[in-house]
């Protein structure tokens, strides 16, 4: 039998109508709809794998109401045979645990799972650009029971039998092998979609998009919609920015421009004045009784993760923010950290020093580098032996991945990309009902413009943190914990995904946390790929400032830096003394990530790009003419 | 070539505004009506219908009785209906209303529409009909056998910028069809390459265009009235400069306006955007903005040379309707009912020629001499030489206009030939006297609450493109540029484009290039109009990119 490719897909509104209104709302209802732009990669994948397997059958798959035919049946114009649209008012309200296992139902209806005898490779974006979770992959995978790999930018298959993935991790990429059935994430970062041509509109224009209802695929209706949901969103406020209006840098030609910044870059004025607004709304409390609804589960779990050098620091800012919430919750709250891979005892003293109550280790010579199946395997068992309330991970690209597949065993909620998390309650009023303690799990939504505040039912509460958003805790080498070691029951299948190569590139992620000055190139500044920005970067390194260079979503999308450069919402927030954005529009996302910056300076040959809204300074004109200039004088230039 | 990516239609018509969609249509109603069963296949190349609609517009809507049935009529999604109508002649703080209508200029029972809602609606009344239409798709190549004109191709997409094929390639369809009807509209690129192939301009003038920038605002209520329309002439417009202002009322507080200048302006620094934002700062249009905002920006081009610029309107296989073949009426300055006039009777002739399965030239001629014999043409016989006649001043083409209004079209000096539009700009050296720049020097700070620079301006135009293509404006000798349109006209490119596509850089040695902005481009073809020495090439972007207006 022939292999199968199933892409799934989600229709969204086109990212750059997302902008916000006057009144600072994300105006969305006109907003034109679009098949989400990773799905869109997913799908070319699945078209690019047609050219090697001809016979192959493509299917694509969605989850929606009945207006998401319109891209069902753009996908068929691009080539696709078959489209499933899995439509049903009873799956309104779904969160992404409910979504994973609505479309894993699906495929399953469909005659795919673990249990099939013929081939299938199920490919999906790597997350939507209006909920930004990245979770769905996952969950589907889990639900399934099949590998997955995700946040992939290439894929090859041999034999219809394997699948070699290119996958970005931090400061990197691996090669890795899974073995067919399984689940695929793609980013935007590999063959473009391709535009349908006349002839396949023609064609798609007659075929015929199969409607699905929840009964149809034989899905209890407790599992969908509001019901199967373990989470909520409770509130969702708005995001205000609060610098002072740019000040452009006047003169006749660049060079003087250039000298009007340097000089303005050492003035004390112009900086932004933060102020900490936390406006606590303060909830209705009508006498209702209080509940604690946590049964047995206490303590919160972290995940270190690790890289080539060591503990990387996004696990260790959890340990300041789980002990926060330890604070909050009660004093006797222990923080449990699982540090997993191979001869890694040496770190636990470190994670002691950062606030870990307990490091469990689990060594294996087989996990040298970080393996889905077999962590997630590990975690499971730990959290339903240990019973936490809670579990933190970073939001990497492993710690997206990892969470939510370990949150369909223990069948919790999970919040991706937190930026802010505290321990509140919450006032149900149907049942009269105060739930408390609760996690509350803030996150940027709608580009960036709101945050929403959700809350999760299930134990362990489940979240990722946004990297270099919280801060790293104080290290105190004589603080004292336990340190054990676990010896997990491994499945065979744990192994299955075999990890062929692993490249890490020689700065990111640490030295952009570290950096005083950096350096961002957008999609306005690569017609030299980028050398330009990363000779600036080197410029005010010879003039001895922690500097380097970075990039936005777009550039990396596009191929020109690696992942662990990238700044901006799905990337990693820094803050920098000082900001050079070069060529990059301003996307609300790619501002998220710079708003901690002491001071940004935009250099867009654009002057209504949105980026000079949020910039202290601004030069208008070509990076090509601006950038030697400024290298020129820089030379002679000090920070002070 | 693939033989799974051919489509083979009876008509293709080339272009969803109202010629086409008109076009589209009547043929369908007739074929429906005979019992005759053909397909008819509309390709359009914005995102959807409407996107790169652009008008002012007011509409003759009785033609509309006539395409339509009565309720089909009814339905159609006017403005509002032209209420008060004046001229108003501008000085620079000073108006004077004029006491009656210039000939032709009167609009009384006209409507005032937003002609892309009008086009979304008209083909949604083609599709009911059973006409199949695709948007988003550009056609660039015309495909003949036997010097027969047989089909079209669309764009190839997955092409990098040097145009080699990517990963993501994927071949234009090549559309076969019995008759093609271009109905590209104004400057259309696919029919000007059918004029040359088969000289269809043999016998005519050369095409005159104008050049209309045009916003959509919210205004606060009460200072128009729906269907309340103005226009205006004069300031900022120098003698030398043939145009006016428009202002329309329209309903829930929105307000259309803009400034049209003819092509044929000499002085190489003269801006129509600007003017057009000067022309706002007049106190009789400022008051009127005071404290709305813009809501959408665009440009297009209009074919005012008339009667004597129309090309042969047919081909064996081909027939041209619309503002692609130039039908407008110049001093009315309304072209919409005379591209559906057009349209229908384009579908009149395609109907015998289906019926009798004859698409040769001469089953076809008869579509011409149809355009002769109808209203189209006694309309724009009569105003035959009037834009002409312009070309030397205000002054001059005042007193022939009067004359040819007294004699029937003629005038004092008989048919008036006309210049292409870019041999008339002059070098900077030849420019006597100030120039555009010199004269309104303290006017191009804008403030970006009344007046908004192109950038700005183009933004409200939600103008998008792929990146991954053939850049389509195309500069022929980059050398040859640099002498003759950047040392010696000054880089007129920089001034003429609505959009700021070109852009001349001077470096801080004082070197001068251009820089090509394509990705601005709201597809005006200015540039392919009025560049001096021809120097520039418009050609099509893939399908699906460039402006989405909404209600323009």
């Amino acid at each position: 039998m022939s292999l199968t490719i199933i892409s799934l897909i989600k229709q969204v509104p086109l990212p750059s109508e997302m902008k916000m209104g006057e009144d600072g709302l994300m105006e969305r209802s006109k907003a034109k709809s679009i098949i989400n732009i990773d799905c869109q990669y997913a799908l070319e994948a699945g078209l690019q794998l047609k050219k090697q397997y001809p016979d192959a059958r493509l299917l694509v798959c969605s989850m929606g109401p009945p207006s998401f035919e319109t891209s069902l049946r753009k996908a068929m114009a691009m080539g696709y045979d078959d489209a499933y649209l899995l439509s049903d008012r009873k799956l309104g309200g779904s969160d992404t645990f409910a979504t994973g296992l609505a479309l894993a139902s699906l495929l399953r209806y469909l005659g795919f799972s673990n249990q099939s005898n013929d081939p299938f490779i199920v490919l999906a974006g790597r997350q939507t650009s209006d909920g930004d979770t990245a979770h769905v992959p996952s969950q589907v995978a889990a639900n399934l029971g099949i590998p997955q790999a995700t946040f992939v930018e290439k894929i090859n298959v041999t034999d219809a039998a394997f699948v070699l993935a290119k996958r970005i991790i931090e400061g990197g990429y691996q090669q890795m092998k899974l073995p067919v059935p399984c689940v695929i994430s793609l980013t935007p970062t590999g063959i473009p979609p391709r535009k349908p041509s006349l002839f396949g509109m023609i064609k798609a224009r007659n075929k015929k998009v199969n409607m699905l209802s929840v009964n149809d695929i034989h899905l209890d209706t407790t599992y969908v919609g509001i019901s199967g949901s373990p989470t909520i969103v409770v509130k969702v406020v708005d995001m205000l920015s609060e610098r002072q209006p740019v000040a452009m840098m006047q003169g006749n030609n660049e060079k003087e421009k250039v000298e009007k910044l340097l000089l303005a870059l050492n003035e004390k004025n112009n900086t932004q004045q933060k102020e900490e607004t936390t406006t606590h709304e303060k909830i209705e409390h009508p006498g209702f009784p209080i509940k604690d609804i946590r049964g047995e589960h206490r303590g919160i779990f972290t995940w270190a993760e690790l890289t080539d050098k060591g503990i990387s620091r996004s696990s260790l800012e959890l340990l300041g923010v789980a002990r926060d919430l330890a604070n909050q919750l009660n004093e006797n709250t222990k923080i449990t950290t699982l540090l997993i891979g191979d001869e890694v005892n040496a770190f636990a003293d470190e994670l002691i020093a950062y606030g870990s109550d307990e490091v469990i280790t689990v060594e294996d010579n087989r996990l040298k580098e970080y393996m889905i199946l077999p962590f997630a395997s590990v975690f499971s068992s730990l959290i339903k032996e240990r019973k936490p309330e809670i579990a933190l991970f970073a939001a990497t690209t492993s710690g997206r991945e990892l969470a939510p597949r370990i949150a369909v065993s223990t069948g919790s909620g999970i919040t991706a990309d937190c930026t802010k998390l505290e321990i509140g309650e919450y006032v149900n009023k149907k049942e009269q009902l105060i739930i408390k303690p609760i996690l509350h799990s803030n996150r940027p939504t709608y580009g960036e413009s709101k945050l929403a505040t959700i809350l999760g039912f299930k134990f362990p509460q489940i979240s990722t943190a946004r990297p270099g958003t919280f801060e790293m805790p104080p290290k105190d080498n004589t603080r004292k914990g336990v340190i054990s070691t676990y010896t997990p029951q491994w499945n065979p299948s744990d192994f299955c995904v075999e990890i062929l190569q692993t490249h890490r590139g020689d700065s990111g992620l640490q030295s952009l946390f570290e950096a005083e000055i950096i350096v961002a190139g957008g999609r306005g500044a690569v017609s030299d790929n980028l050398q330009m920005v990363k000779d600036l970067a080197h410029a005010f390194q010879a003039n001895g400032i922690a500097a380097d260079w970075a990039a936005s979503r777009a550039v990396v999308d596009d191929g020109y830096a690696e992942y662990a450069r990238q700044v901006g919402q799905t990337g990693k927030t820094v803050r920098p003394k000082i900001y050079i954005a070069v060529g990059i529009s301003g996307a609300i996302q790619h501002i998220a990530g710079i708003k901690e910056a002491g001071k940004i300076v935009a250099i867009d040959r654009n002057p209504k790009a949105p980026i000079f809204k949020y910039a202290d300074y601004g030069i208008v004109g070509e990076y090509r003419d601006i950038l030697p200039e400024l290298i020129e004088q820089v030379k002679a230039w000090k920070l002070n | 070539m693939h033989t799974d990516n051919i489509v083979t239609t009876d008509v293709l018509i080339i272009g969803g505004g109202p010629a086409g969609l008109a076009t589209a249509i009547h043929l369908a109603d007739l074929l429906n009506k005979g019992q005759v069963s053909k397909r008819i296949l509309l390709i359009e190349k914005g995102a959807s219908i409407g996107s790169h609609i652009l008008s002012g517009a007011i509409v003759k809507s009785c033609v509309f009785r006539e395409l339509l049935s009565e309720k089909g009529y009814q339905n159609i999604p006017f403005d509002s209906e032209v209420k008060k109508d004046a001229v108003v002649w501008l000085g620079r703080n000073w108006k004077i209303k004029i006491p009656f209508h210039p000939p032709y200029m009167g609009n009384k029972g006209n409507k005032v529409a937003s002609l892309g809602q009008l086009c979304r609606y008209l083909a949604t009344v083609a599709e009911e009909k059973g006409v199949e239409i695709y948007s988003g798709f550009s056609v660039n190549e015309l495909l003949f056998e036997n010097n027969r004109l047989s089909g079209v191709k669309t764009n190839d997409t997955g092409l990098n910028h040097e145009g080699k094929p990517m990963e993501n390639f994927q071949e234009g369809t090549t559309v076969k069809a019995d008759l093609i009807v271009f109905a590209e509209g104004s400057r259309g690129t696919m029919t000007g390459q059918l004029k040359d192939r088969f000289q269809l301009m043999k016998d005519s003038n050369e095409q005159m265009y104008s050049l209309g920038c045009k916003e959509l605002w919210q205004i606060p209520e009460g200072r128009i009235c729906a269907g309340e329309v103005y226009h205006t002439m004069g300031f900022p417009l120098s003698h030398n400069e043939f145009g006016g202002g428009f202002v329309y009322g329209l309903k829930d507080n929105k307000l259309a306006l803009g400034l049209v200048v003819g092509l044929d302006y000499q002085d190489p620094t003269f801006d129509v955007h600007h003017a057009f934002q000067i022309w706002k700062t007049h106190p009789f249009i400022r008051h009127l903005l005071q404290g709305g905002r813009l809501l959408e920006y665009g440009a297009k081009t209009l074919p005012e040379g008339g009667y004597y610029a129309l090309p042969k309107l047919y081909v064996d296989h081909g027939l041209i309707v619309g503002d692609a073949a130039g039908f407008l009426a110049m001093p009315a300055l309304k072209g919409i009912h005379l591209a559906v006039h057009s349209g229908m009777l384009a579908a009149q002739t395609a109907f015998k020629a289906l019926q009798a399965d004859d698409f040769s030239e001469k089953t076809l001629s008869r579509y011409a001499e149809d355009v002769k014999k109808s209203k189209i043409g006694k309309e724009l016989y009569a105003v035959r030489n009037v834009r002409q006649a312009f070309a030397d001043g205000l002054f001059w083409g005042g007193i022939q206009f009067a004359t040819q209004y007294i004699s029937g079209g003629a005038g004092f000096r008989g048919r008036l030939k006309s210049e292409a539009d870019h041999k008339r700009t002059k070098k900077i050296k030849e420019w006597k006297g100030k120039t555009f720049q010199q004269r309104f020097k303290d006017y191009f700070d804008f403030d970006k609450v009344i007046t908004f620079d192109k950038v700005t301006d183009v933004y409200y135009s939600h103008t998008h493109y792929d990146e991954q293509q053939v850049p389509h404006l195309k500069i022929k000798d980059p050398v040859l540029f640099n002498e003759i349109n950047i040392e010696q006209y000054g880089a007129p490119c920089r001034y003429f484009c609505p959009a700021e596509c070109y852009e001349l850089h001077i470096d801080k040695n004082g070197h001068r290039e251009i820089r090509l902005h394509s990705e601005n481009c709201m597809q005006c073809k200015t540039c392919d109009i009025k560049s001096p020495e021809n120097a520039i090439t418009w050609c099509l972007p893939n399908g699906d990119n460039g402006p989405e207006y909404q209600y323009m």
